[in-house]
């Protein structure tokens, strides 16, 4: 073909003799797009977003029936739970006023123990008998359905004010949020199961490395939900800390390490928990550093470095890289294997942290489910 | 563009505490991690459950 002969002017209907018709079909799209882009961005953009919602609602019932058949089959209700579970999962947690941050994290701690003491109080008033674990296990499923169903209520309210006001900036960033919000949902769906059935997830690494260590020495309890045992290792004294396995819990770290120092003289805090890698990082890759490594709303790991800047007590943390579904999610082999990897560079951590005599803190950080000491 | 569907197993690892040999088998309810299962066959030593993990496979 000779492209130097390309004759533009005809391929455009540009030429002085345009009929009118060439250029009614070219001005009008342009003229709707001026005046209903918009509209027909929020069209576009509302199909996927509804699609997600009714993905978001089907995760919900699940959640729901899921729990109410748990309870059902394994637990004895004294009598039909299903109301009183579904008050449950409407209930809201208010949190405290931020203006002036002064003393907050005790306030934020002090709402959010006293839900956690509410559920976990009432679970048991629908049963005549029920252990710690069942209970446990129960009170998470309940966090779980709750959090599926705010989840689903605030996004789709989001969706239905911005339909309803035909406003497209504001279900832009709903569009943004969607896939992480789906990500997550998703997850907690599939952490269902696991959490029923007892067994280790991803985050629970932590609690697996110390709780091998705790193995063959004697433990008590320190804290509530939280277990110590103390050993020696190389002429040096441990202080091994987890939360009390293998119930469904992560413990109150903060509480047992301040019980702890109360007593004795820590030179060393060593942390193992599991970390959210980045996209792109090698899932059940290890990683090293300083500071305090755990994750939550904040409060324990706000106490942990109250404690150890008062007494000056450095904290060396080891963590497993692990995506968000990998964390709540029956644990990987991959992260599983890591496991004794990650008890060497304990050991090594604390033969390069501290000298003979002296005494560490190490705290196997996560949710304990299926994992005892 | 087709996804394949996922599903996850659970393995329980067993292993001898005594000379290291491990035996995977499917999760069973009640597995815990760390509890005794039985005496090791080839030595003396207890079997413990050393692990328990989800794999992956594609259908
Ligand atoms: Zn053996």
């Amino acid at each position: 073909m000779d492209f130097t002969n390309f004759d533009f002017d005809q391929l455009f209907g540009m030429k002085d003799d345009t009929n009118p018709l060439m250029m009614l079909i070219w001005i009008l799209p342009i003229i709707i797009f001026i005046f209903y882009g918009q509209r027909i961005q929020l069209y576009v953009t509302s199909g996927e977003i509804k699609k997600g919602i009714k993905k978001l609602g089907g995760f919900r019932e699940e959640s729901r029936n899921e729990l109410i058949n748990y309870v059902n089959k394994h637990l004895n209700p004294k009598d039909n739970p299903e109301k009183k579970i579904d008050q449950f999962l409407d209930y809201f947690t208010i949190m405290p006023v931020d203006m002036d941050p002064n003393g907050i994290v005790e306030k934020v701690q002090h709402t959010v123990r006293s839900r956690e003491d509410y559920t976990r109080e009432h679970v048991k008033s629908l049963f005549s008998e029920i252990n710690d674990v069942e209970l446990s296990k129960t009170q998470t499923l309940l966090e779980i359905a709750s959090s599926l169903q705010m989840i689903h209520k605030i996004i789709n309210h989001m969706f239905l004010t911005a339909k309803k006001q035909n406003n497209y900036p504001l279900i832009l960033p709903l569009q943004m949020i969607l896939p992480f919000i789906m990500e997550q949902a998703e997850a907690m769906k599939e952490a269902i199961p696991v959490f029923k059935r007892g067994q280790p997830v991803g985050d629970g690494i932590g609690p697996m490395v110390v709780g091998k260590m705790m193995l063959h020495s004697p433990k008590e309890i320190v804290a509530f939900q939280t277990a110590v045992a103390k050993t020696e290792f190389e002429s040096r004294k441990l202080f091994l800390l987890k939360a009390e396995g293998p119930g469904s819990t992560v413990g109150r770290p903060a509480d047992a390490l301040e019980s702890i120092i109360s007593e004795n003289k820590l030179d060393a805090i060593i942390m193992i928990d599991a970390a959210l890698k980045m996209e792109g990082e090698d899932s059940a890759s290890v990683a090293r550093g300083f500071g305090a490594a755990i994750g939550g709303i904040g409060t324990e790991k706000f106490h942990i470095e109250a404690i150890a800047t008062k007494k000056q007590i450095p904290i060396f943390s080891i963590v497993v890289k692990q995506s968000v579904k990998e964390a709540i999610t029956l644990m990987t082999k991959e992260i599983a294997d890591q496991a004794d990897d990650v008890r060497l560079q304990v050991y090594e951590m604390i033969r390069e942290n501290t000298k003979e005599g002296q005494s560490v803190a190490i705290i196997g950080v996560g949710n304990t489910v299926g994992v005892p000491q | 563009m087709f996804s394949k569907e996922k599903i996850t197993i659970a393995y329980t690892i067993e292993k001898c505490e005594g000379c290291g040999i491990q035996k995977k088998r499917k999760f069973a309810e009640g597995d815990v991690l760390f509890s005794k299962i039985s005496k090791c066959n080839s030595c003396d030593g207890d079997t413990v459950i050393d692990k328990i993990f989800g794999e992956t496979i594609e259908q």
